[in-house]
């Protein structure tokens, strides 16, 4: 190493003194020459700053004070003052003499006792060093001592005598000792770091160098590398098995495995790997051993624990790969048998927080929620299937079975709520099972939602305020939305409805317009005309009767009677068969009277009267008690009383012949004047039911706590007869439906194929039809040559203008 | 074959002839009668009021029976039928004048021999597809009454058996099915000519029968019956 040219490098250093400085202030000095003075001040304390800043290793300021070497001297022109000074020699063993004393530190620094020189002093030896030209000789040395040390401290590791947490600790213990050392070295040869190691590319920091030493020399020894991840892993199995272990100590081990850089390979892929086979087996086991509600908890519990392990010690690039084994070991494995095994049981017992977490756990996982929503899907037709399908046509299962769809219909909606976030993929399902299920018996739900609105809608009804009521009718829309047959409904609805209006039964005017208007809104005016005019009917009625009973004819007929008309336009109210009875003079003339009235005020129309749903009030006296009464009863049961004004005792045939009431109907009505609550008649012989030969009297001794009394007429037997000519009538207003689809679509197309026709028609038509059904009206719209078939192609048919 | 009675009229077999009259049918009326073969038209009329009374616009039952004798054939054979779609008969067992005539010009015949020779043409006729198609679906027009739009299921099954009796495999059966099902009193149009559709396209064993196709709800019931009773057979033989 040529002497000279080191002597003069040293002479320009000494000169200035604090090159580094200055070339790091450059940038401020351009920016403000005033402050020249105060920062030439400062320059004193520089070299114990930067020892300060060296040992917090920041490197940035190495790059702004490795130009120090070559420094313009565009300065120094200004300074040419110190001439003729001699120059310094540096020592002969000078290089000797000063790594002796810095290996004298280090050696202290390993063994961790006092070092003699100070830490400055050591710190410009190294810098002189380094000025001389002597920093790759430094370094060499530094490495090999250091490396000295670090093979040194192998053998411990080496013997067989300890457990896993004692050997963990023991190169905890040696790996903090080794950091802080390299720290420590690195300190007092931070001018070696920062200029010579800096401008050398192929040699390692110091700090690396130490890390490389480590890592070569003790941790890549086969048996301590598999000592330590053993030993890891066995401390991570022993606190996933629930001991407590010492977190710090697995910390400080795989944040050195990171630092060493052997994380990914040394420990992760066999932590990876011991997860795996935990889980899976967990899983198994657990799979077998608990229900689902407790299973799920644990899995919540497990992903819980490792993402606490993750927070802890772990480093954050395992995350994404182990919670996704833990799920997948756990979870996704498990789906179709956590699914099969849990599901129905949790939706059963509305269990809200474990059907959360349910939901929380499947949508952590590919496919989860898509699995849950078809076993969602499935659940709900089958549970829907049972509330629906009534093989035996049971009528005590049938009666619930509206309330049983409301209720098991709000429990679901609240668990999609609470517990699915109201996902619209389950929404979406829902709507789909309820329509679909709902449909597996036909028409029957239809019938029974219409009933179950009557029971609503009917006075005396008095469990439900009007806002309940309201509600009530939107639910009650909803299931209706699900029906397929919705004409079997409307069917059904009128019969009620019209049942209600004529006899001033229903509950409200309100809720029956709105009902009405939900009505209208869902399925569009050509559905409710009919019932809307059923609604006007009644109210032209009442005008009609209010004039009526202005009329001049009226007052002079009215002595006894009080009468009240409903016209029933035909056609807006469902049918009733017309039924032909003897009435009595007074009502036969006041019927006259009011025929004549309405056709002078409405030429051209028809009355027809209608016996069967007349009612009427009866004043009556019971003699031995001088006792009046009001009763209440049908236009059967009046015919039959007045009988007995003239006469105390009637046989059957008598009263028969009287009134001239068919004969099951008549029978019905003395049942409920002779045998119900309100015995008004007596019956001999007496019996439940009414013989031909049965006498009949008025009874006398009449009793009863009101004023008023309601007689009821037995109800009909007749509500299967009913009910089946109701549902006959919509299947046959299905038949023009369909033909007025057929001519629609033939018309519009001229020509279509068979299969394209019929697929049209399904299109169209909101009920549900058997295609042979269809093939039926087409040959019955052939034969009334609406349309033809193809003469060539049978499979062709052809729109006939 | 019952013997030939009555006159006959000039030139009952001339081959030759028969040719060059088909050529001048219309201008045979005008030229008169001829003595070798040309078509006449008083002689045919002569030959029509032959089967009639006196002031009968129509040729009735009784007078069919007889022409039937006369040209050899018997009223239930399907040349009748041949010659009536030829007439263009409104119904059976009668054929009015004007029918007649029309026919009988078409036919260039004008007496008894030259119809007999015509039978053989026409019963090819039966061969055509197309031909024979047409004299199906007038066979419907034909059979069924007056005013009436069906066919009642008798008389359909007689006609059924008379067109299609020997070339329809599953004839027998679908007159078994017809008898069994009483509720079909009648056939409408649609159902005759689906007959015909499916005869033709329907294979014996109905392989290639499709249940969504676009057969008369008649046709599908018979499938399903003669199944069903193919399928007993089967189990009594098996």
């Amino acid at each position: 190493m040529p002497l000279s040219s080191a002597n003069k490098r040293a002479l320009s250093e000494e000169n200035k003194g604090e090159p580094a400085l200055t070339s790091k202030r450059s940038r401020t000095e351009s920016k403000n020459r005033e402050l020249d003075e105060p920062e030439s001040c400062a320059t004193m304390t520089e070299p114990q700053k930067k020892a300060n800043f060296s040992a917090l290793s920041g490197n940035g300021i190495s790059r702004h004070a490795s130009p120090l070497a070559n420094a313009k001297p565009g300065a120094a022109k200004k300074l040419v003052i110190k001439n003729f000074k001699e120059k310094p020699q540096i020592p002969e063993n000078f290089e000797e003499q000063t790594w002796l004393k810095l290996a004298e530190a280090v050696g202290a620094i390993q063994r961790s006792c006092a070092i003699r020189y100070s830490l400055e002093e050591l710190y410009q030896a190294v810098e002189n060093m380094c000025s001389y030209k002597m920093a790759a000789g430094l370094y060499q040395q530094l490495q090999s001592a250091c490396m000295k040390h670090v093979r040194a401290n192998l053998q411990q590791f080496l013997g067989d005598t300890y457990d896993h947490e004692q050997f963990l600790k023991m190169m905890s213990n040696c790996w903090q000792a080794h950091c802080r050392q390299m720290i420590m070295i690195r300190s007092i040869f931070l001018f070696l770091d920062r200029t010579y190691v800096l401008q050398t590319s192929s040699i390692l920091s110091i700090w690396d160098m130490g890390l490389d030493l480590f890592r070569t020399h003790i941790i890549s020894h086969r048996t301590v590398e598999a000592r330590t991840v053993d030993g890891l892993l066995n401390l991570i199995e022993r606190e996933r098995a629930g001991e407590t272990v010492n977190r710090q100590l697995l910390k400080n081990l795989l944040r050195m495995l990171t630092d060493l850089q052997i994380y990914q390979e040394a420990f992760e892929k066999k932590f990876l790997e011991a997860t795996e086979r935990l889980y899976s087996a967990e899983g198994q086991r657990l799979m077998q051993e608990r229900d689902v509600p407790e299973y799920l908890a644990h899995v919540d519990k497990r992903l819980n624990e490792e993402n606490e392990r993750l927070l802890h010690y772990l480093d954050s690039s395992t995350k994404k790969p182990l919670i996704s084994c833990v799920e997948k070991q756990l979870l996704e494995q498990h789906l179709a048998q956590i699914l099969q095994k849990g599901l129905t049981q949790l939706l059963d017992e509305n269990r809200i927080a474990d059907l959360t977490l349910m939901n929380q756990l499947f949508s952590r996982v590919k496919d989860g929620l898509k699995e849950l929503c078809t076993a969602f899907s499935s659940y709900i037709k089958n549970t829907g299937r049972l509330i629906v399908v009534n093989p035996s046509n049971d009528a005590e299962k049938d009666k619930d079975m509206v309330q049983n769809l409301l209720d098991f219909k709000d429990k679901l909606d609240n668990i999609i709520e609470v517990c699915f976030a109201q996902n619209p993929k389950f929404v979406n399902a829902m709507k789909e099972a309820f329509e679909n299920f709902i449909n597996q018996r036909q028409n029957k739900p239809a019938e029974l939602i219409a009933k179950y609105v009557d029971s609503k809608l009917r006075a005396g009804n008095k469990e439900a305020t009007e806002e309940e009521l309201e509600k009530l009718l939107d639910k009650i829309m909803v299931l209706f939305r699900f029906i397929h047959g919705k004409d079997v409904f409307e069917a059904f609805y009128k019969k009620d409805l019209a049942k209600r209006l004529l006899v001033g039964k229903s509950a409200s005017v309100d809720a029956e317009k709105s009902m009405l208007s939900k009505l209208k809104q869902e399925c569009g005016g050509g559905f409710t005309s009919k019932l809307e005019g059923m609604f006007k009917d009644m109210e032209l009625s009442k005008d009609i009767v209010l004039a009526f009973k202005q009329h001049q004819q009226y007052l002079d007929a009215s002595q006894a009677i009080d009468l009240t008309v409903n016209i029933l336009t035909m056609g807006y109210w469902p049918t009733y068969p017309p039924c032909e009875v003897l009435l009595p003079s007074e009502m036969v003339y006041l019927q006259e009277v009011f025929k004549k009235f309405y056709l002078g005020k409405h030429s051209g129309r028809k009355l027809q009267w209608q016996p069967t749903l007349g009612h009427c009030v009866l004043k009556a006296e019971f003699n031995s008690f001088g006792v009046r009464k009001e009763l209440q009863v049908s236009l059967f049961q009046t015919l039959c009383l007045l009988l007995f004004n003239e006469n105390n005792e009637y046989t059957y045939q008598e009263i028969k012949t009287a009134t001239g009431i068919e004969d099951s109907e008549l029978r019905r009505t003395l049942q409920s004047l002779a045998c119900g609550k309100a015995r008004v008649l007596h019956k001999t012989p007496k019996g439940k039911d009414v013989e031909d030969g049965d006498k009949f009297q008025f009874n006398d001794e009449f009793k009863h706590k009101l004023y008023r009394i309601k007689i009821n007429q037995i109800q009909m037997k007749e509500t299967q007869e009913e009910n089946t000519s109701t549902t006959e009538r919509v299947f046959h207003d299905r038949q023009y439906q369909v033909d007025a689809a057929i001519v629609r679509i033939m018309k519009m197309r001229k020509t279509l194929t068979h299969n394209l026709l019929i697929s049209e028609l399904y299109n169209q038509l909101k009920f549900p039809v058997k295609p042979a059904d269809l093939k039926k009206r087409i040959e019955s719209l052939i034969d009334r040559e609406y349309m033809e078939r193809d003469k060539d192609n049978p499979n062709t048919y052809h729109y006939v203008a | 074959m019952p013997g030939r009675r009555r006159r006959r009229s000039p030139g009952e077999t001339d081959w030759p002839e028969r040719e060059k009259s088909k050529k001048a049918k219309t201008s045979s009326s005008k030229r008169g009668m001829s003595i070798n073969s040309a078509f006449n038209n008083k002689v045919c009329t002569s030959w029509f009021r032959e089967y009639t009374t006196k002031d009968e616009k129509c040729l009735g039952p009784e007078g069919m029976e007889k022409f039937c004798e006369d040209i050899g054939v018997e009223p239930e054979n399907v040349v009748m039928l041949a010659l009536a779609w030829k007439l263009q008969a409104q119904n059976m067992g009668f054929f009015t004048h004007e029918e007649w005539m029309k026919g009988m010009i078409d036919l260039q015949c004008d007496c008894i021999p030259k119809l007999q020779n015509k039978l053989e043409y026409l019963k090819s006729l039966l061969n055509d597809s197309v031909t024979f198609k047409s004299i199906f679906r007038f066979a419907f027009d034909f059979a069924k009454e007056e005013n009436q739009r069906s066919l009642d299921t008798e008389t359909a099954k007689a006609m059924l058996t008379l067109l299609l009796g020997g070339q329809w495999p599953l004839h027998s059966s679908f007159s078994q099915f017809l008898d069994q099902h009483t509720r079909y009193k009648v056939m409408n149009k649609d159902q005759w000519c689906s007959v015909l559709e499916f005869s033709r396209s329907i294979l014996p064993d109905l392989s290639n029968y499709d249940e969504d196709g676009a057969w008369p709800v008649m046709l599908d019931e018979f499938v399903e019956w003669l199944k069903e009773e193919q399928g007993q057979s089967h189990n009594k033989t098996s």
